[in-house]
């Protein structure tokens, strides 16, 4: 008996965790990408796109956040997908939450010759920086969704701990 | 009155805990082979760059600081009464005991990275080959927006010379004191990048000549894909050296790049992959974990060790020091590394230096601890034999690195702190966590064997001395 009630709590704690880390029709997933210098993020894919989220401390210009689009370029982590990408257009101010920054798409080479659109973005907060990468469907509606999630509790809370150092 | 003394004591309890405001303060300085010689509270100004200049029969500090603090953006001048945002600090240190501040330039205003003056260096216009031979010019970056020139022949009156502004970000340049040519650290406005190099022909200071720009390619404008990381500075060997050793990145993905000088100021200027490339004879690629803030050239080193060995008697060394960057050991370990650079198209990491952690907690005594920076005068009385590194909250480090193969600690100074030192900060449970801890930021040497400390919490300058077993390393009586 007390087994059987163990194994339900468990079920049910699994089950609590899943619905507080996940939103509906988001999977959290293993963080894909090899290490480099930053801590790894959190990725999560729904069906028709996936992102990657990641706080890099300290690694933000204090007084001038996120400046421009090269400034994107250079501190996003588009890179870790295809070194070689090429922005689509002009980027454009953005804000997550409480965050606010730049977001810029790009064309990507995938690993097997396909191009794929992405959608970067940089949010800062102090002299903190949060970056995120889209990856998938690039449609408006897709994109629109997927930044909905981002300032979702499911990312936000967990962003908001790593850089309050909780 | 019986409640009143009560009060007192137990706030002095309360502050001996460590329990108000800021916490931890080191209330004694701490050295081992090194004395403090004399001090200047450079108005509580957050210090950057040192450098000391022999002018006529004095010695002066010029001292680059970064901007303001949250509480004081503008520390008052009480030369001037007035409030003036951080720029060079200008200190006659003929006499070492009693350092006497001469004048405040202001800077760029804004705080912390975001204004002040931080970088500083010093040449003769007798040495240089069309100045005017009276002049002694001071190169000083203004926040980040501009270089300036300043006449400092009289130290206590400086006249402007000459403004390159119209820049995104500045930092720490290197000027050739013979030849004039200038690698001014630069955030031109359409690089991809913070920080590239600018070079410039500052033979007449007043006359300032655009040679070319200078970076890694992707960073030029107009390229695509990843951005390789921001310089941080280069150092040159001159006309006779013809090497200019460049040092990208702070914390992170550090690079050594060893680049032909005259390829670099005679290939062709515009800013081309092919063009960029032209001068690199090799790179040193460094972990992620790591940057590479200061460069330091030491060639043609004889190693001991090596001595009888046919070949590989002396070794080109390049000292490199990364920069720690966040408080309380958030990051991995900045710190010193030596690379053997004797065979240019094979340099290798050949040892590593830090200071043991564990030898004074430096991970919980708040502020940053990790390298920053290393002395950059080649006067003989230390170079190749001595090497200083400024350390954060473990001070400054004395390093005898005759043989760089096996670099080893032979003294060290941490300052107390004042009632100026400022706080640092790490965020825990969404509030922040201060405490008070020396910040060395950088040191200089002179020629007559002095060390100068300066703080990044606002300490001020520390003139030091060898003592002991550690001046028989630099020869010093």
């Amino acid at each position: 008996m007390l087994g059987r009630v163990a194994v339900c709590v468990a079920a049910l704690a699994g089950l609590l965790t899943a619905a507080s880390d996940s939103a509906p029709d988001w999977q959290r997933i293993a963080w894909p990408f090899t290490r480099d210098a930053w801590p790894e993020g959190r990725a999560w894919r729904s069906d028709v796109i996936e992102v990657y989220v990641r706080p890099k401390i300290g690694f933000c210009n204090c007084t001038t956040g996120v400046a421009d689009d090269e400034e994107v370029d250079r501190v996003s982590d588009v890179d870790l997908i295809d070194e070689r990408f090429t922005p689509l257009q002009p980027g454009r101010e953005i804000r997550i939450a409480d965050l606010a920054g730049r977001s810029r798409l790009y064309q990507l080479k995938m690993p097997n010759g396909s191009l794929r659109a992405a959608e970067a973005i940089a949010l800062s907060r102090k002299c903190d920086l949060v970056v995120a990468l889209l990856s998938g469907d690039a449609t408006d509606q897709t994109r629109h969704g997927a930044h909905e999630f981002l300032a979702s509790d499911a990312v936000m809370t967990w962003v908001h701990d790593v850089l309050q150092g909780r | 009155m019986k409640r009143q003394i009560m009060l007192i004591a137990g706030l002095q309890f309360m502050m001996a805990c460590g329990l108000a405001g800021a916490t931890n303060a080191q209330q004694q300085p701490e050295a081992s082979n090194m004395r403090l010689v004399g001090m200047n509270d450079l108005q509580a100004r957050s210090a950057y760059q040192p450098t000391i200049h022999h002018q006529g029969d004095r010695w002066i500090a010029y001292i680059g600081h970064h901007g303001g603090t949250d509480e004081i953006p503008s520390p008052v001048n009480p030369m001037t009464g007035k409030a003036e945002p951080n720029g060079t600090s200008i200190v006659d240190v003929t006499d070492p005991v009693h350092p006497k501040y001469l004048r405040h330039i202001p800077g760029q205003e804004g705080k912390y990275e975001g204004g002040g003056a931080q970088m500083v260096r010093v040449c003769d216009g007798k040495s240089l080959p069309k100045a005017d031979s009276a002049a002694v010019y001071m190169l000083r970056t203004f926040g980040s927006e501009a270089h300036e020139i300043w006449n400092v022949a009289d130290p206590a009156n400086p006249v402007l010379i000459t403004r390159l502004g119209g820049l995104k970000d500045t930092h720490k340049s290197w000027w050739e004191c013979d030849t004039g040519i200038a690698f001014l650290v630069s955030g031109a406005a359409d690089w991809r990048t913070r920080r590239m190099t600018q070079v410039y022909d500052l033979g007449d200071p007043a006359h300032p000549v655009k040679i070319r720009d200078f970076g890694l390619p992707g960073q030029e404008p107009g390229a695509t894909g990843a951005v390789p990381t921001d310089l941080h500075g280069p150092i040159s060997t001159g006309v006779k050296g013809n090497r200019v050793y460049f040092g990208y990145g702070t914390n992170k993905g550090g690079i050594l790049q060893i680049v032909d000088r005259e390829k670099l100021l005679k290939g062709l200027a515009a800013p081309t992959p092919d063009n960029l490339r032209y001068p690199e004879i090799a790179r040193l690629a460094m972990s992620s974990w790591n940057g590479a803030h200061t460069t330091f050239p030491m060639l043609q080193m004889p190693i001991a060790e090596f001595a009888k060995d046919k070949e590989g008697g002396k070794r080109d060394i390049v000292m490199l020091v990364d920069e720690a960057i966040l408080n309380e050991c958030a990051e991995p370990r900045q710190m010193v590394w030596f690379a053997d650079v004797s065979i240019e198209s094979r340099p290798m990491m050949i040892s590593s230096w830090t200071v043991p952690e564990a030898s004074g907690s430096f991970c919980q005594r708040g502020g940053r601890f990790g390298a920053h920076s290393s002395n950059e005068s080649m006067d003989p009385v230390f170079y190749e034999k001595m090497a200083f590194i400024a350390f954060f909250n473990a001070g400054v480090r004395a390093l005898d690195i005759r043989d760089p193969y096996h670099p080893r600690e032979v003294g060290y100074f941490i300052p107390a702190v004042t009632a100026a030192t400022d706080k640092r900060c790490v965020v825990v449970d969404g509030k922040d966590r201060c405490k008070t801890a020396i910040q060395t930021n950088n040191v200089e040497t002179d020629a007559r064997g002095y060390i100068y400390i300066v703080d990044r919490a606002n300490t001020g300058l520390h003139i030091l001395e060898l003592t002991a077993s550690a001046r028989a390393v630099a020869g010093l009586p």
